[in-house]
Parts: structure tokens; C-alpha cells; sequence
């Protein structure tokens, strides 16, 4: 296990310093934040002494080694904008907005997708069944931006259940949270369905129920232990997008969180933030596949043998 | 697990912090915005976008007559101009109090912040063309600031030091005592309100200055000011339905939707332009295309005959605006005959210029705001030019990578939509948009700069105004943008409010907003 963490270490510094010479690169092919700074009637002379300001004089991999000697002691730069907090700071305010964001919509997604995903694979064919499947099929074909609308307008316009948007209490969590559960619980009930349906059928469960077990206990000590991989996988990667690429959401329930930090600063070319947001983010990748191989092993003793 | 308690300790504190919000009550008017700009209080560490929730924490030297437009007195109780119009002596208001006890608003206090949004380091719109302005700032006593100037500027206090610009008077002691970081996180001005919470491009909550004896202008109607981000539409528009918000921006098609709802419709009168600027018209070094089909006067002429511009008010923005003969607002410009539409002389003007089949070019859009119907606009623009001959092809981009192409002499090759903003001064927008020095200028000749210079240098009023008119003249004449209109922007109002004079897209005064009668007071 101790091999398995570290190799996994290994391969994130790798990456994360490949993810900073593409970030770096791209963002700077993109525009000119001394452009977005220029105030009204601005002159040759302010762009020049704005561009030395901001290190931009300078050849793009001179401003690299410099980032990347900074980055190494922690300090991932400043934004450009009026108060210049360090880039990280920001985003650091940002992700407990965005985490409690995605864990709601990761509880209200697994709390409704397992049940129902082993619901229809048990009775395969029925109503409960048609039922999981069209919500499976309409959780991954609407568009967030049209159902965050839809949910606001019936639930908190016309019904006055919870609040249109903002953070703020309970009732502003639960219509932006079902919006980005939508999608995950979909493809949760699609993923255990389809793998309880194969379980259900293999020989441990026909050895199962011949050993005279009860039904609950066949479907959720043997195939539903077997049958949760694949969702273990996903939601691995889906969480970590979910945290930070929930951009649509986040703007149109005005929350506070990293996907519009870094809408707003890609906007902006700030930077500084958009290479601590995407190294954040690429953090945040690395530790949730290694969180989905640990959880892997600790699932599955067949892993764990092979990491020995 | 250490980590993983923290997370949960951080994310259960969130919780808690979020049942913290205050709900609306009769004491609150809550504006909902689409952006902060960003979330910073010093008047120099940020763009004019924060005004909305600066103005009513700071206070201004002079402060502008809604209804004349003139300058009236602010801090400064007075001023005089030397004859040459390069002094200006101001005056300034005695007694009045910074907030948190940090003293008297003095003169070094209006020096110091002068010089604060004039640095080099300033984030603040008007910083540049204020370096070039201002030579030096004395301050001979506590309540006198002299102000010398490179040129002439008769019109510096309805201008730069007005309300409507961004200098606004911070307390130079808290500043230099606390340091910039932490002043910008808590101001300190002499206006009526004081910070009171604000979470970074969320929630910004203002509440009337702990200190009130001290208000010196008239006492604000609303305890609290909440101003919150919500950066779409229809989320706004809803939030006013549900009564989360008192007050916001809306889109032209919400209009209908909105008074239907049973709330009120306000609209800034004239508060922007759309109009296409056209690359290469600066006729400067090698910012000016001689090649581009527009270079020549006629085209530019036919590009504006070409298009309805009525149509486009009527449908667009659901009649909200006015046909316009120039791309801002001004005053002595009113009069100016727009570009009628005439397709049939839009063709002769381009038969005569030597391109009967029309030619093509591209067209450059973005969303803004306001500004998110420029996309609209452009369609639809052409379509107007594809009826002529001109053959368009649209691209949309984003503002950024424009503004890059445009401040770096780049942009000359096509032709894009903008938007236009009224400034209270004439010559402050002239100086932005048309003086061969701005990067941002999209039009110059040499007779037109020979135009803005004396315009620049006259001190007499009445000299000014004819000189300023036959700037709108030439600039309309020589079609140095295809005009478009100036248009209304709609706000959604909830029956709390009252009484609400703005006096510009610029100068919204939401701390003077009066409570609608009926309303309980505070």
C-alpha cells in the first residue's frame, strides 16, 4: 500500500509540473491583462510601465523560471486586480464553498441513485425500472442552465419553497445542489444498474441463494458489494468536477465558488489565478484517484494483494 | 484524519455562517448586481464598476446636479479657477468627520487621495489622462487645496473630481496607519454608510456609520445596503419576484415580464451607446489602415445611412433609447441629425467610393454589461450592411482579447461593436475615445485634433460649447463611428423604493434613495 501512495506521488509531482508549463503557456497565448487594467484614455507609456509593473517585459520562459522558482516556495503570485491577494489565498477562500457544494450534491446523488439503481435492477422490467431509466436518460440530457432556471422559477418563485440563489442558509443549498446531482445521480443509477444486473446473474449470487441466504442479504452483502466499482471510479473523478468545474451553476445561483474564480479571472487574464486555480484543480484530481485506488483496496482484499 | 476533521469542522462552520444571513426587512434595501468589478474599497485599487457600493462610503469634492448636470458643492464648499484655468482653488467643508474616529476631512486628506488614484500604480480609470492633468496639489491650510495643472481643464470639477469619477476622499491617517491592505478590506470615508460584512464577489452589506451626528448630507432612508453579486438575468429577475432584491439591472425582453410581476420599471436615461467602432481610423503612426474600404469618408457615411436604426431600438430594446448622431451622450451634441436610414443613398455613397458590389468585412462582437444585447446588435447591423452590399462576417469573442488587439494597434483591420458611456464631461470623454493619445481611441485626424485642442484650451463657456459642437459636427460628418443609439438601462424595482434621482450610469446614488410612501420607517 505504502508503494501503491508513493508511485501515486510520483506521478502527481509529474504531472502537476507538466499542468504548470501548459497552464503558463496557454494562458499567456490567450490576451494581455495589462489590456483589462488600461483605464480611460491610457497612453503607450502606462501600457509599457503596466507591462514592466506585472513582469510581462519580460521572455515568456524567463517569467516561467520565475513562477516556477516562487511556486517551489509556496508562492504562486499575486492577482492583478486592485487588492492583489495571492493567488492561492483566493482560491483557498473559494473551495469551502465549492466542497459543500459538491458534498450535498454527492449525498443527494448517492442517497437517491443507489437505492434506485439497485431498485431497478432487482425488478428488472417493471415500473420502478422504466422509471429509473427515464430519469437516468433526462439527469443526463438537460442542461444545467435550463434546470437551475426551472427549478428557481417553480420552487422558489412560484412555490416560495427555498431561495433563488446566493449563499446563505439551508434553503439556498438545496435547488443549486440538486441542479449538479442531476447529472451524477443519473449515471449512478445507470452504472450500479447495469453492474447489479451482471451480479445478480453470476455464479457467487446463484451460490449465494442456494446457500439459503435471505434476498436482502444476497443483493446487498454479494452483488451490491461486487457491483459498486464502477461507481466508486466515477465518482472519484466526478467529485473533484464537480468542486471545480460547476461554472454554469455557480453563476446561475450566484454561488461563491471556484468555478466562477476561475471564469473570472480567465476572463480577466489574471494570471496568477488562473495557474493556482488550475494547479488546485489538478491537485485535486491527483488526490481523488489516489482516495478511489485506496478505497479500491480497502473494497476489494484482490487489490490489495496485488499492491503487496 | 487530522485533515479530514478540519474539513469537516471548516464545512460545519459554513453551515453555521450561512443561517448568519440577514433576510430582507424594511430597514434593507438589497441591490442585486452582476458584478462587483472585484471586491476591493479603495477608490484606486479597482474600475468605476465598484461605484455602486464606493459612493455611498465616500464623498466626493463636488457632486453633480441631476437635473443641470452641473457641478454643486461636495466636500468642497466652493472654488475658484484662475484666469489662465490652470489653478483651482477648492475649499473645503469644515466639520466634516471621517467614519471610525479617524478625524476631520482635511486637505491633506483630498491631496493625498488625488495623488492616490493619479499613481502609477493605480487600478483607477482616470489615472492616466490625471497624471497628464495635474502638475501638483498644495494644501496652504487644513481646508484649502490649490490644484495646478499642466493645460487648462475649466471643467475639473465637473469632471474628474465630480461624484460621477472616482475620486473619492479617504482618511489618509487610517490608510497610512493600517496600510493599504487592510484599508481596503475595511474603508474609511466620510459618506453615510460604513462597511459592515463583505464576502469576495458575493456579498457586500453597508449599515448606516455607527457615528450618525456626523452625516453631513441627508440622512440615508435604509439602515442597511446589501449588495449582492448574481451575475445572471433571469436569476436577478427572480430574486426581485421573490422579494430576495430590491433592485436590478434586468434585460430589455424581462421588461413586460417584470411589470406584469407587479414591480417597477427604472430606467437610467441615456446610460450607453452601441455603436461599431472601425479599425485604422487613427490617423497616427501605425495605428491608420489607408486600405480598409471605410477609410474612405463616403463608405463610413453609406455604413451609417445603411442602417435602421429605429428598428433596432424598437426590437432590441423594446424601445428604450433614442436614435443617436454621436457614441456617447452630450448635451451640445443633442441637436445633431442622425444618419437617417437610406439604403438607396447608402448604395450611391458606395458606388461613388468605388465599390459598387459592396466588399466584406469582419465583425467583431462580445457580451458585456451592460452590453449583453451587442451580439443582437451586430446581427442585425449585418444584415442592414448585407442589404447594401457589404458582406459581414460575425466573430464572437471576449472583451479581453478585443481590448489586447485595440490598446495594442492590432484591431485595424476590421470593424467591432462597442459600447459607449456618458461621461459628465465632454472633454473627459474626448480625451478616452478620440485624442490620438489614448490607446483607446477608434477616430483622430488632424483637424479633428486640432478641434479637441482648442476645445481644450478655451475657457470661455460659450467659445466651449460652439467649439464642442462642431467636434459632434465633424465626428457625425466624417462618420467616425457608425452610430447606433443611446440607449436606457432597465432596472427592476421592488414598491420599497421611492423616490430614486441617478444622476448617470456613473452616479446610480443609491444612498439617496427615498422609501416609497406607505413603506414603515426604520
Amino acid at each position: 500500500m505504502t508503494r501503491l501512495i508513493l508511485t501515486r506521488l510520483a506521478e502527481a509531482l509529474v504531472s502537476l509540473l507538466l499542468m504548470s508549463v501548459v497552464v503558463f503557456m496557454l494562458a499567456r497565448l490567450t490576451g494581455d491583462p495589462v489590456a483589462v487594467l488600461l483605464g480611460d484614455g491610457a497612453t503607450q507609456a502606462d501600457k509599457a510601465a503596466l507591462t514592466k509593473e506585472l513582469g510581462l517585459d519580460k521572455s515568456l520562459p524567463v517569467q516561467y523560471f520565475i513562477f516556477l522558482g516562487h511556486a517551489l516556495q509556496g508562492d504562486l503570485g499575486t492577482s492583478i486586480m486592485g487588492d492583489k491577494s495571492p493567488a492561492m489565498q483566493l482560491v483557498l477562500e473559494r473551495l469551502p464553498y465549492s466542497l459543500l457544494l459538491a458534498s450535498v450534491s454527492l449525498i443527494i446523488a448517492l442517497g437517491i441513485g443507489v437505492p434506485l439503481g439497485v431498485a431497478a435492477a432487482v425488478h428488472r422490467g417493471r415500473a420502478v425500472d422504466t422509471g429509473a431509466r427515464v430519469l437516468a436518460l433526462l439527469g443526463q440530457s438537460i442542461p444545467p442552465f435550463w434546470l437551475g432556471l426551472v427549478l428557481i422559477y417553480v420552487f422558489a418563485v412560484q412555490l416560495g419553497w427555498f431561495r433563488t440563489s446566493g449563499f446563505g442558509g439551508p434553503d439556498r443549498i438545496v435547488l443549486p445542489a440538486i441542479t449538479m446531482a442531476l447529472f451524477s445521480l443519473a449515471a449512478i443509477v445507470r452504472l450500479i444498474r447495469s453492474s447489479m444486473i451482471e451480479g445478480l446473474t453470476s455464479e457467487y449470487v446463484k451460490l449465494a441463494r442456494a446457500k439459503g441466504l435471505s434476498e436482502p442479504a444476497v443483493i446487498w452483502e454479494h452483488a451490491f458489494r461486487n457491483s459498486v466499482f464502477p461507481v466508486v471510479s466515477f465518482m472519484g473523478a466526478f467529485f473533484a468536477t464537480m468542486i471545480t468545474g460547476a461554472v454554469v451553476i455557480e453563476t446561475i445561483f450566484a454561488w461563491p465558488g471556484v468555478g466562477r474564480l476561475a471564469l473570472d479571472s480567465i476572463l480577466r487574464r489574471d494570471f496568477a489565478v488562473i495557474q493556482a486555480v488550475v494547479l488546485a484543480i489538478t491537485t485535486l484530481y491527483i488526490a481523488m484517484n489516489l482516495a478511489v485506488d485506496l478505497i479500491h483496496a480497502w473494497l476489494d482484499p484482490r487489490v490489495r494483494e496485488a499492491a503487496r | 484524519m487530522r485533515a479530514a476533521l478540519s474539513a469537516l469542522l471548516a464545512l460545519a462552520a459554513l453551515a453555521v455562517a450561512a443561517c448568519a444571513r440577514p433576510r430582507a426587512d424594511e430597514s434593507t434595501l438589497i441591490i442585486a448586481l452582476p458584478t462587483f468589478s472585484d471586491s476591493t474599497f479603495l477608490p484606486w485599487t479597482g474600475g468605476g464598476q465598484r461605484k455602486g457600493f464606493l459612493d455611498p462610503i465616500y464623498d466626493y469634492l463636488c457632486i453633480i446636479n441631476p437635473e443641470t448636470g452641473e457641478p454643486g458643492p461636495g466636500l468642497a464648499e466652493s472654488w475658484t479657477t484662475s484666469a489662465d484655468g490652470k489653478v483651482w482653488t477648492f475649499s473645503l467643508r469644515k466639520g466634516v468627520q471621517f467614519q471610525r474616529g479617524y478625524g476631520e476631512v482635511t486637505s491633506a486628506d483630498v491631496a493625498y487621495s488625488i495623488k492616490q488614484v493619479m499613481s502609477p500604480a493605480s487600478r483607477a480609470g482616470p489615472a492616466s489622462p490625471l497624471r497628464r492633468l495635474i502638475k501638483s496639489i498644495e494644501t496652504p491650510d487644513a481646508y484649502t487645496v490649490i490644484i495646478n495643472l499642466n493645460r487648462p481643464d475649466p471643467e475639473l470639477a465637473k469632471g474628474y473630481l465630480a461624484n460621477a469619477q472616482q475620486v473619492g476622499i479617504v482618511s489618509a491617517k487610517y490608510v497610512g496607519e493600517v496600510g493599504e491592505r487592510a484599508a481596503n478590506a475595511t474603508p474609511v470615508g466620510s459618506g453615510p454608510y460604513q462597511l459592515d460584512f463583505f464576502r469576495r464577489d458575493s456579498e457586500i452589506r453597508l449599515k448606516v456609520r455607527e457615528d450618525k451626528a456626523n452625516i453631513w448630507r441627508e440622512a440615508p432612508q435604509f439602515e442597511r445596503l446589501v449588495f449582492l453579486a448574481a451575475p445572471e438575468v433571469s436569476t436577478r429577475v427572480a430574486m426581485l419576484k421573490t422579494g430576495e432584491a430590491d433592485i436590478a439591472p434586468m434585460s430589455y425582453d424581462d421588461i413586460d415580464d417584470v411589470r406584469q410581476a407587479g414591480l417597477q420599471v427604472r430606467s437610467i436615461p441615456q446610460s450607453w451607446s452601441p455603436v461599431v467602432r472601425m479599425g485604422g481610423l487613427v490617423q497616427e503612426g501605425a495605428r491608420y489602415e489607408a486600405k480598409n474600404p471605410w477609410a474612405d469618408v463616403r463608405v463610413r457615411q453609406a455604413m451609417n445611412y445603411a442602417i435602421d436604426k429605429d428598428t433596432i431600438i424598437r426590437r432590441i430594446f423594446h424601445g428604450e433609447g433614442r436614435i443617436a448622431a454621436s457614441d456617447t451622450p452630450v448635451e451640445a451634441w443633442a441637436d445633431l441629425p442622425p444618419y437617417p436610414y437610406d439604403p438607396a443613398k447608402a448604395r450611391q455613397l458606395l458606388t461613388e467610393a468605388g465599390y459598387p458590389d459592396g466588399f466584406t468585412l469582419t465583425l467583431k462582437t462580445f457580451t458585456t454589461n451592460p452590453g449583453a444585447e451587442l451580439p443582437t446588435v451586430a446581427q442585425a447591423v449585418a444584415l442592414y450592411w448585407r442589404a447594401v452590399g457589404i458582406k459581414v462576417s460575425i466573430e464572437l469573442i471576449d472583451w479581453t482579447s478585443l481590448r489586447t488587439a485595440w490598446t495594442s494597434g492590432a484591431a485595424r483591420t476590421y470593424v467591432w461593436t462597442h459600447r459607449g458611456f456618458p461621461f459628465t464631461s465632454a472633454q473627459n470623454g474626448l480625451e478616452a475615445g478620440f485624442e490620438a493619445k489614448s490607446l483607446f481611441a477608434s477616430y483622430n485626424t488632424p483637424q479633428l485634433q486640432v478641434l479637441i485642442d482648442a476645445h481644450s484650451a478655451e475657457l470661455d463657456p460659450a467659445k466651449r460649447r460652439a467649439l464642442l459642437t462642431d467636434i459632434g459636427q465633424y465626428l457625425r460628418d466624417q462618420a467616425g463611428n457608425v452610430f447606433i443609439a443611446h440607449i436606457n438601462e432597465p432596472y427592476a424595482v421592488s414598491s420599497k423604493v421611492g423616490d430614486w434621482t441617478i444622476t448617470s450610469s456613473n452616479a446610480l446614488n443609491f444612498e439617496h434613495i427615498v422609501r416609497a410612501p406607505g413603506q414603515a420607517a426604520q
